[in-house]
């Protein structure tokens, strides 16, 4: 790398450290998000699902990489960030480890996972690092789409009767707690950001999760303020996330492994 | 099962273009429709686009067009007696 960084020129290597830590997350898991929906572009309820589940994974993997460009500044190299690394250096949320098993799982996805994913570039675009505002500043303008349409169907399924009602139940009971984590992660790094304005304290997080999406939850008897929050065992500190990582079919996608060998230089 | 609602999409490019019709959708409710059609016709970077359920659409003077044949609970005595919709017309 020949640039020099620029990023927090006046922060200290704690926070600086801390701070690449927040960026690379939020990149990681817009690509893998985006690599879930694009697993919908068919098979979803309808076309018309389909083609918003596409566009949302254009969406997705458009904002991942301005969020990669973004670490150039910090002196990362965006191209070895995007297509040489293992599996197991991603910082991706935990829920998104494994594909969306049916629509209500995409549903829990899109409304969870993405909704919470929306309040941390938020709380960024809040803080004190002026050069991401114009791009934060777009992104969440796309994001609006995401949510209308993550909401819609939430409230279609959560009101239903039928069997979409329990299978979105158990979907969001298995990505809430990891989400909540992730995206607020109580620990050192999360306090230093928050003590010096880079993004929100993590309770103030959780309190705008729970402000979103409880009147959601509240048909299926579930409420982001009964999830236990403490950063459980196993909590990778480098990487902001739980142990494990994103499947290795879903990272080999992400880097373009199959066809960037054959036709890239 | 949830049964879907057409709607019918129409949009313009700048202000004072006329309101055009660029397609339909099937979605269950109004709300998933207004984000179906913003990303299903996003082919333009539309001024505005709008969303009407075909069922509110009421024909003037066709009986055998498309919106006449989408308009659940429209009354499709009142064009056959009123309208002069024939095939000599065309």
């Amino acid at each position: 790398m020949s640039d020099v960084p620029t990023g927090l020129p006046d922060a200290s290597p704690e926070v600086r450290s801390a701070f690449e830590r927040l960026l690379l997350g939020l990149a990681d898991t817009k690509r893998i998000l985006g690599i879930r929906y694009s697993d919908w572009l068919l098979g979803a309820p309808s076309i018309e699902a389909g083609i918003a589940a596409s566009s949302m994974a254009q969406d997705e993997w458009g904002h991942a990489r301005l969020l990669y460009a973004t670490l150039r500044d910090f002196g990362e190299d965006p191209e070895l960030l995007e297509h040489d690394r293992p599996a197991s250096e991603y910082a991706s949320w935990d829920p998104l480890d494994e594909p969306f098993a049916n629509w209500a799982s995409v549903t829990a996805g899109m409304t969870v996972v993405d909704g919470a994913l929306a309040l941390a570039l938020e709380a960024v675009l809040e803080g004190e690092y002026e050069p991401l505002r114009g791009r934060l500043e777009k992104m969440l303008g796309e994001e609006e789409f995401h949510r209308s349409l993550a909401h819609a169907w939430f409230n279609r399924l959560a009101r239903s009767q039928g069997e979409g009602r329990e299978r979105l139940r158990e979907a969001v009971e298995a990505v809430l707690p990891a989400t909540l984590r992730c995206m607020a992660p109580d620990d050192r790094s999360h306090r230093r950001l928050a003590e010096t304005g880079l993004t929100l304290p993590a309770a103030e997080l959780r309190t705008r999760l729970a402000r979103l999406l409880n009147p959601l939850l509240a048909p299926l008897d579930l409420s982001v303020s009964a999830v236990q929050t403490e950063v459980p065992e196993g909590w990778d500190g480098t990487r902001g996330r739980g142990p494990g990582h994103p499947a290795e079919e879903a990272v080999e996608r992400a880097r373009g492994d199959l066809n960037r060998a054959l036709f890239v230089e | 099962m949830m049964e879907e609602i057409v709607f019918d999409v129409f949009a313009r490019k700048h202000r004072g273009d006329p309101l055009a019709h660029v397609g339909y959708l099937s979605a269950l409710d109004a709300e998933l429709a207004r984000v179906y059609a913003w990303k299903t016709y996003d082919e333009e970077s539309w001024f505005e686009m709008c969303i009407v359920p075909r069922s509110q659409i009421i024909p003037v003077n066709r009986t055998d067009g498309p919106f006449a044949r989408g308009g659940h609970g429209f009354d499709a005595s009142l064009p056959s007696s009123t309208g002069s919709s024939t095939e000599e017309d065309e």
